[in-house]
């Protein structure tokens, strides 16, 4: 009997977020229980072991759609393009080292990561200072409540 | 004091994170995101060679710690990369961004019910207010109608 094609139950992109969820809130756990005995710079180490097959596959990636010719970048921006990225992977890995550190020093995964998720107020605050984006209201609610945050998960 | 520091620390993460928001997006502006992340990883490595020779790490691990930061990088990774596909599966960015945002969340829950971390009212109350700060600040502002 022929089944009539049905839409997924989970849209595809609401399956991924959800799985990001996981992964990330997943990240903060196995940081804080690995706290106890690694080092910030033994984790940035071990840290990147575990990214190095997804830096494989981003190879891979790269390679074939360099080979298809189907990259989309912008001809003779590269080089401009590949230094941001590196110097974001440079802060990020710096950012990683100090959020592992705030749990070493006795921060609990469960404090420290609602604070460190707040890193979304500096980059509006950049945007709006060098990049001069606009801030919605909602995004200047969240600017204010991002303190009040701060505060009430200090006290 | 004991406060203090890992609250100094925290927020160093928070600054270089909120950084690499927009380095992030300068990089792809001008490249894909795929090359964009390759080159993310060759600075993880480059920082990890950086920290051999400067540092002087502690080798002798136990077996569950070790695959606890293993895990870590791992994790972080796959996120990054589920959240493109999150993305580039029709999610509007507003709304699959604000969805992410709720990771912490996951955590406060893992830590209080796997760890036996305790919260006061107040922290509670505050990694509320974070994660809804968080979800707010996430959101683009509609386009200015000319």
């Amino acid at each position: 009997m022929k089944q009539e094609a049905r839409p997924p139950r989970v849209p595809l992109w609401l399956f991924w977020s959800l799985v990001t969820i996981v992964m990330w809130g997943t990240w903060g756990l196995v940081s804080k229980i690995a706290s106890d005995e690694v080092d910030a710079y033994m984790n940035q180490l071990l840290f990147t072991v575990g990214i190095a097959p997804l830096l494989v596959f981003a190879g891979w990636k790269v390679s074939r759609a360099g080979k298809k010719g189907a990259t989309g970048e912008k001809p003779g921006m590269r080089s401009r393009g590949v230094f941001w990225a590196f110097l974001t992977g440079i802060l990020g890995g710096v950012g990683n080292m100090a959020y592992f550190e705030a749990m070493v020093k006795g921060g609990k995964a469960s404090v420290v990561t609602p604070v460190t998720a707040l890193f979304p107020m500096v980059t509006v605050l950049l945007a709006l200072l060098f990049l001069k984006e606009r801030l919605g209201r909602l995004q200047w609610i969240g600017l204010g409540l991002a303190f009040v945050a701060i505060y009430l998960l200090n006290a | 004091m004991g406060t203090m520091v890992w609250l100094g620390f925290a927020v160093v993460a928070l600054v270089l994170w909120g950084v690499t928001g927009v380095t992030q997006k300068l990089s792809t502006n001008l490249i894909s995101s795929e090359r964009s992340f390759l080159w993310f990883c060759y600075a993880m490595v480059a920082l990890s060679a950086a920290v051999m020779v400067v540092a002087r790490p502690h080798w002798g691990l136990g077996i569950p710690a070790v695959v606890c930061s293993i895990a870590g990088g791992a994790l972080n990774g796959l996120g990054a990369w589920t959240s493109f596909r999150a993305l580039e599966s029709g999610g509007k960015a507003s709304i699959v961004i604000s969805l992410i945002s709720l990771f912490p969340l996951l955590t406060v829950i893992l830590a209080v019910a796997l760890l036996h971390e305790r919260l006061t009212w107040m922290q509670a109350a505050g990694a509320v207010v974070a994660i809804l700060a968080a979800i707010l600040l996430s959101l683009e502002p509609a386009p200015v109608q000319a």
